[in-house]
């Protein structure tokens, strides 16, 4: 298709009144979308196949015998569609009221609340009372296994659980039983979601709360808690995913939709891999080594000295980094590992026997790596050393005697003799290990969940992430210590921000050059990829 | 010998054979000309043959009523692949009971006509759906098979034409849905028989993903004497618009009970009093419906002047569908078969669709409570809405078919309903 | 078999094998005539030809629910059963059919045996069997009667002949009676609407079924152990 498009590939529709051109194939649901109208709807998504059995999203369309499903219905050029018309909305409510026939009134103890379909739709469209005087059927709770719990009474029969293990997970663990008013979702009897690696999304895509999540019940209300844009940092697929929070602590995670990386899908290891982003004991000041022990202090009283340290020569350096520390951390690391005479900088990462896929997305794929940015370690110059997993590979550190910095590896399999040898041993983390009893300098940094900062998946995709909670006491973001540190050295400005900590990452390593945190937005950005702002300009 | 009953009226162009144990064999079905009209297909080609079916008028006989000869034109002239016949001998609607009858008195009928429709349509396979419960009646279409086969009429070389066709006889297990044509598809592939939406029709995508024709059986017996005697020998009888003969199945409350062939725009008072013997000493008509549970009601005043076409029972506001003619007399408790007619359909929605689902059950729980008293004025009105709410809205008309029988029971018989409610009574028994 | 029946009333008929369309006492064909007995045949074991391989399965008195799938005549008829289908899932109905006609229900075990034969998901298997009507759930007595009770039966005194078959066999809708022969089930119609009350006994349709005809029915399938 050219810039303007063939005629014959594009259709202009009539949509309440407002004319909208979408491409030939768009469904009118889609087409209603693009100009913000969401049409009620339960048995479509995106990303499974559409049934129209809810029969929710039937619109008026002018010259048509019966209301068309918006979902499955293609739009053609000269069409008029009418979705609030009173034909429309009548048959909506009708639509309701019948959903509402069996659903029970669970809602005070129901997750679902605040983010269900069937309240919000039912709110705004549904009758004000239920003329329904006959007992509602019962099926009861049953539990799916796994993490999965199934509240009959409450589905809604648009089998989108069904077809997300058919068609994407490619398990067909899920089926309707018996027909008619008798139907519901159910297992092969005890047999369960229970090792379906991607069982999790089942719950995400559920409108109401049949199905629900064990981890989550009646934990917290989904309007108490606050959403954040983030990255999964248990491995290096680095799917989207929303950071959702309440009192500052991590309650959930779930997937955010981006078609390059996961679709609208995350896996079951790393949804439910959260609770150490949760984690107390936290180091919450600056420590500084004294003659008993370790002290408390601030910044100012931590980095004067070591300032005075590095400018009486600190060569030979040795760091330790993390995969799990963010590109803005790792390249103000290696600038100052630079700024310091250069040396080696090795990570150690955990990496998985198998990879899991999802066999309807395969791109999306539980990595081996079980870090979120290995690919930005290596391509900002860093070495993975050690075991497959996790531990090992310090042989020459550990009796290292010149400068030894270790940023975020939390040193489990280490002594507590770790880097006495040292001349200067700093060690920035989020928790205080055995290992840094020798530290002379103790530098709290914040996790990814209470930073800005971005990753580089395994594909060489960077993408932002965006601070879901407050991290504790006097805790700062690593690349900033850092950067103050080389700062300092090299007689430079550090930068101001974590996006201009980003850019100074593309001057070490050419794959990030280019990229800007505008460029990368929500979406992410390849490395090496010429890149279209908004406006159309390329840069190169 | 009459079987069971026979009346001289009645004009037995696919119903000759009935009563004749020897017509199910393949000799005794040849003296009746059976296989002439196979033998002539191959003879005059399948344009022809889907000319005459065309010209002949002949509709659909399983309810729609959709030109046959058309129907079959939709087909892909080019073929790319296989194409499939499907038989649709999944009698399943209540009041029927004539293509049991034409599957166990005539089988070769029912083969030779699929023959015909599958080279017609380039099918190298037919599948005849035939009900699970009609297990004795299959294994006789079984048998008859088998004899075609034996006798070169099916399989490779039909008669030496060059042309094969491979008949199988598929048994269902239980589903009056699979009756519904995508439905039958789903279920011949092995799935739940849950309706499609269409867009892609059957012909574009039917079994297995592959173009398909479906024509139920009745439609398909008729065939055979179509191509024997040609398309305007078969408009002698009926009337332009709907031409032929049609098998009605009389029940209920009449003398004689059964399957009577008669030309299309028969009145129906003939039938009844006529042909079925009216009703018992003392009784009189109080309701019909004249195609099967999903058509609404016609009462005694609609009854008058009424002639048994697709046209003539539109006009009196109800369908002619697979003309089972369900009769009933003053003795009959209206809600109760109403209320019985719905439980039918709530038991056998597939459940996809919402109003259906919900629906069907919901006007069965409020029907019952009427019936045992215990219903209010209310209700009729909640009746009719909700039955409004299921028309239009689904996948397949099942849902549309519960809500015809309540819509026009509650306004031709709203006296029947107000006695319950009010005083708790019952009009008549049964 | 093959009597001609005239004239007398039908309580006063021998119990032969009572109630099929024809025994309305007004014209003569044998039972035999009608159901088309003599045309059928005896059943070979193996199937016979291909294309009734699927429409092949029976609702047998005898039921051997550890049979195993499949083994001997039975494998050669689901061979059959396989040939006439593009692929394996469209053999699915007529194979569980088969599994049922060996074992008299459709059991969990029985879902996943089949499953693993045509290589479909046991949870899939399970959806399509609760689906349709006819797969037994759980395992059924003997003769399984059921009784059409819609409208045109209805008409004529359906609900007096099923009253009649639960108050003579001593069981409860749909349970099977103490001694394990009769299961008593109310079904939709069965397309036999001119001949009420119609009820079905295993693989037979007995026809024109009065409230009074039902004892002697029932003595004749326990004597004569069905058939």
């Amino acid at each position: 298709m050219g810039e303007n498009g063939q005629k014959q590939d594009i259709v202009t529709l009539t949509i309440d009144g407002r004319e909208v051109t979408v491409p030939k194939g768009t469904t009118i649901l889609q087409a209603a979308e693009a100009v913000g109208n969401r049409i009620p709807h339960y048995c479509y998504h995106p990303g499974l196949s559409a049934p129209a059995q809810c029969r929710l999203c039937l619109v008026e369309v002018e010259g048509a015998p019966k209301l068309a499903p918006s979902c499955i219905t293609d739009v053609q050029d000269g069409q008029v569609v009418h979705t609030e018309s009173a034909s429309a909305k009548g048959m909506r409510q009708g639509v309701l009221e019948f959903y509402l026939a069996n659903h029970p009134l669970d809602c005070p103890i129901c997750d679902q609340s605040g983010e269900c379909k069937l309240q919000d739709y039912v709110f705004e469209e549904g009758r004000k009372h239920g003329r329904s005087r006959e007992p509602k059927r019962v099926f009861g709770r049953d539990d799916f296994g796994g993490d999965v719990l199934f509240y009959g009474d409450r589905c809604v029969m648009c089998t989108r659980c069904v077809r997300f293990m058919d068609e994407m997970a490619q398990d067909p663990r899920l089926t309707v039983v018996e027909r008619g008013n008798r139907s519901i979702i159910d297992t092969f009897f005890e047999e369960g979601v229970e090792g379906a690696p991607y069982a999790g999304n089942i719950v995400d895509i559920c409108p109401v709360g049949a199905l629900v999540s064990k981890d989550f019940l009646h934990k917290a209300r989904a309007w108490d808690l606050d959403h954040t844009p983030s990255v999964c940092p248990n491995c290096s697929q680095g799917c989207n995913i929303d950071l959702q929070t309440r009192d500052n602590l991590v309650q959930r995670l779930k997937p955010r939709p981006n078609l390059d990386v996961n679709q609208y899908w995350m896996c079951d290891y790393g949804r439910h891999r959260y609770e150490w982003m949760n984690r107390g004991d936290r180091i919450e000041a600056p420590l500084q080594r004294g003659a008993g022990g370790h002290e408390a202090t601030d910044w100012p009283g931590v980095l004067e000295p070591i300032f005075t340290r590095m400018a009486d020569g600190a060569a030979p350096v040795r760091a330790l980094a993390s995969p799990f520390a963010s590109n803005e951390a790792l390249a103000a690391l290696v600038y100052l590992v630079q700024g310091l005479g250069g040396g080696e900088i090795v990570f150690r990462s955990p990496r998985a026997d198998e990879e899991i896929p999802l066999p309807g997305f395969p791109k999306l794929t539980r990595r081996r790596d079980l870090v979120p940015n290995r690919r930005g370690a290596e391509l900002l110059g860093l070495s993975r050393v050690g075991e497959e997993d996790g531990t090992g590979g310090l042989e020459e550190l550990k009796d290292h005697s010149g400068t030894l910095i270790v940023l975020g590896d939390d040193l489990t399999d280490l002594e507590s003799d770790f880097g006495a040898h040292a001349s200067l041993y700093l060690y920035l983390g989020s928790h205080f290990p055995p290992a840094a009893a020798e530290a002379d300098v103790v530098m709290p940094i914040t996790t990814h969940a209470e930073e800005e900062g971005t990753f580089t998946n395994y594909e060489g995709r960077v993408q932002r992430f965006w601070p879901a909670l407050q991290g504790p006491g006097a805790a700062r973001p690593a690349w900033l210590p850092l950067s103050l540190l080389a700062a300092h050295l090299n007689g430079t400005t550090p930068p101001s921000g974590a996006d201009e900590a980003f850019v100074r990452a593309g001057e070490l390593a050419p794959e990030f050059q280019g990229l800007t945190y505008e460029s990368i937005g929500t979406r992410g950005a390849l490395v090496n990829e010429p890149v279209t702002l908004p406006g159309g300009k390329l840069r190169s | 010998m009459a079987y069971p009953y026979t009346h001289e009226r009645e004009v037995r162009v696919l119903s000759r054979g009935f009563g004749e144990p020897a017509t199910r064999t393949l000799e005794g079905w040849k003296t009746l000309g059976g296989y002439e009209g196979l033998t002539k297909a191959l003879e005059v080609g399948r344009e022809s043959v889907i000319e005459e079916v065309k010209a002949s008028g002949l509709r659909g006989r399983g309810g729609a009523g959709f030109p046959t000869g058309v129907k079959w034109s939709f087909m892909p002239q080019e073929k790319r692949g296989p194409h499939y016949l499907l038989c649709n001998a999944d009698e399943s609607e209540p009041g029927t009971f004539k293509d049991r009858e034409l599957m166990r008195w005539t089988p070769h009928q029912v083969i030779e006509g699929c023959l015909i429709a599958a080279y017609a349509i380039q099918a190298e396979h037919v599948y005849i759906y035939c009900r699970g419960e009609f297990f004795e009646t299959n294994q006789v279409v079984a048998r008859a098979v088998e004899e075609a086969y034996e006798a070169g009429l099916a399989g490779e070389d039909i008669l030496g034409s060059g042309v094969s066709i491979d008949v199988t006889v598929h048994q269902g297990a239980g589903a009056y849905i699979c009756g519904e044509e995508t439905a039958l598809m789903e279920s011949l592939e092995g799935r739940r028989g849950l309706p499609r939406v269409k867009p892609p029709f059957p012909a574009a995508i039917g079994a297995f993903g592959k173009p398909s024709t479906i024509n139920n059986v009745e439609t398909l017996c008729a065939v055979p004497h179509i191509i024997a005697h040609g398309g305007e020998w078969y408009r002698q009888w009926g009337t332009e618009k709907s031409p032929g003969t049609k098998l009605f199945c009389v029940s209920g409350h009449v003398r004689r009970r059964g399957n009577f062939e008669l030309p299309m725009g028969f009145p129906l008072e003939d039938l009844l009093y006529d042909v079925c013997g009216g009703f018992e000493e003392g009784r009189t008509l109080k309701a019909v419906i004249p195609g099967g549970s999903s058509v609404p009601f016609l009462d005694a005043d609609d009854c008058a002047g009424c002639t048994l076409d697709y046209e003539g029972v539109i006009e009196k506001g109800s369908m002619l569908g697979c003309a089972s003619v369900m009769v009933m007399d003053d003795r009959t408790n209206i809600v109760k078969q109403v209320r019985r007619t719905v439980d039918f359909f709530a038991h056998e929605s597939c459940g996809q669709c919402t109003p259906c689902r919900e629906g069907t059950t919901w006007l069965s729980r409020i029907l019952l409570r009427i019936e045992k008293g215990k219903g209010t004025e209310e209700d009729l009105d909640t009746l009719v809405d909700l039955g409004k709410q299921m028309t239009g809205t689904t996948i397949c008309v099942l849902s549309d078919s519960a809500a015809a029988p309540v819509i026009s029971s509650i306004e031709k018989f709203r006296d029947d309903y107000l006695a319950l409610i009010r005083r708790g009574e019952a009009v008549g028994a049964g | 078999m093959s009597e001609t029946k005239k004239g007398p009333e039908r309580a006063s008929v021998p119990f032969r094998n009572p109630g099929w369309a024809g025994n309305t006492g007004e014209f003569d064909l044998s039972e035999a005539e009608v159901r088309g007995d003599e045309y059928v045949g005896s059943r070979p074991a193996d199937g016979g030809h291909p294309s009734r391989a699927p429409s092949y399965p029976f609702m047998l008195e005898d039921k051997t629910p550890d049979a195993p799938l499949f083994e001997g005549p039975y494998r050669e008829r689901y061979e059959k059963i396989l040939s006439r289908y593009p692929d394996m899932r469209g053999a699915l109905l007529p194979v569980l059919n088969l599994a049922q006609e060996l074992r008299g229900h459709i059991s969990q075990e029985t879902m996943r045996e089949v499953g693993a034969l045509l290589g479909l998901s046991d949870a899939y298997v399970r959806g399509v069997t609760t689906f349709y009507t006819m797969y037994n759930k759980r395992p059924v007595g003997r003769f399984l009667i059921q009784v059409c009770t819609n409208v045109s039966c209805n008409l004529c005194g359906a609900d007096d002949v099923l009253e009649a078959f639960l108050e003579n066999t001593g069981t409860e809708l749909g349970e099977t009676s103490s001694d394990g022969l009769f299961t008593v089930m109310e079904v939709e119609c069965l397309a036999a609407c001119g001949f009420p009350t119609a009820v079905q006994i295993n693989s037979r349709y007995y026809e024109s079924i009065g409230a009074g005809d039902v004892p002697g029915l029932l003595e004749h399938l326990r004597d004569e152990g069905g058939d």
